[in-house]
């Protein structure tokens, strides 16, 4: 299972337009259309997982809060020994990754098994704020980290993607449409924009995931 | 509130910790030592090494120094720390 299919989870979820404060720079709400591959090294497996993750175009392992952007994928520290590999759609990747690690880690397909978002614009900061606890302030936190860290009470990983900035929020799926409604809601005293202008190259909108690319 | 400060993920909340009991017990060998392994507890005023899982987060399981008048947590380590309780 490689192809990347829209999540029937938040059909009608999220619809393009401008809700929420009328005035002011709105926030940019929608979801990423990428393939998602966690690695969990074996024992004395490191090695073995960090050369075939760079044999696979991937990049040097980030250490714990840190995101690494290899030439075919990008890969988020997780948890220790574990990493989630993000790549574009139908890229292949937990086939290639399997394949590539054998013993040395655990690979499993999460591409269909978690939903990331994408939050950006000025804002963006002071909406997630309002829904979870790690400190989002530049000093502390910048483009290429990452917290694993509830959303509210839902598990999720939070990758500052940009400056701007912007970030990508991947729950699991089965949470999406509660998270669509959360975001939603959290945005709303500020102003936020589901598709229309494009922003980082990521295609915004409820369902209409496909075509949009990771870097 | 508490915060711990995860080795792997920095200073969190308390909420995103699930507590998990007192780290300083160790499972008998014998089956002589079992019920008080499962069920004996010291309960101090004072220095406490105890588990903390960080269920929110990362998930490693953390041993953790707090105070339990005062809930100052002193050390946060690994399974394998010795975090040495202070002596005053
Ligand atoms: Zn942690």
């Amino acid at each position: 299972m490689s192809a990347t299919e829209p999540h029937p989870w938040l059909a009608g979820a999220l619809v393009p337009g401008r809700f929420g404060a009328a005035a002011g720079e709105p926030v940019r709400l929608g979801t990423r259309a990428c393939e998602l591959v966690q690695v969990l090294a074996r024992r004395d497996g490191d090695a073995a997982l960090q050369a075939a993750i760079r044999a696979a175009g991937g990049p040097d392992l980030p250490p714990p809060g840190h995101a690494a952007q290899g030439e075919r994928m990008a890969a988020l520290w997780t948890q220790p020994r574990g990493w989630l590999i993000q790549a574009g759609p139908d890229a292949g990747l937990a086939r290639r990754l399997a394949d590539a690690c054998g013993p040395a880690a655990a690979v499993v397909e999460q591409t269909h098994g978690r939903c990331v978002f994408t939050l950006e614009g000025a804002h963006a900061r002071a909406v997630l704020a309002r829904l979870c606890r790690v400190d989002l302030h530049p000093r502390a936190f910048g483009p290429g980290r990452v917290a694993v860290t509830p959303l509210s009470e839902i598990a999720a990983v939070i990758h500052q993607t940009g400056a701007a900035p912007g970030f990508d929020i991947i729950v699991a799926s089965s949470y999406a449409r509660a998270v669509a409604g959360m975001l939603a809601a959290a945005a709303a005293p500020i102003g936020y924009q589901v598709g229309g202008d494009q922003m980082g190259g990521d295609q915004m909108g409820g369902d209409q995931m496909g075509g949009d690319r990771v870097d | 509130m508490i915060q711990i400060a995860c080795p792997y993920c920095g200073p969190r909340d308390e909420a995103e910790f699930a507590y998990r009991g007192d780290a300083t017990v160790h499972r008998p060998a014998e089956e002589a030592g079992f019920h008080d392994y499962v069920y004996a507890r010291a309960n101090p005023r004072g220095w406490h090494l105890e588990w903390w899982h960080h269920t929110g987060g990362c998930r490693a399981v953390l041993k953790v120094l707090r105070h339990t008048a005062t809930h100052e947590v002193r050390a946060v380590g690994l399974p394998a720390d010795r975090p040495e309780p202070p002596s005053a």
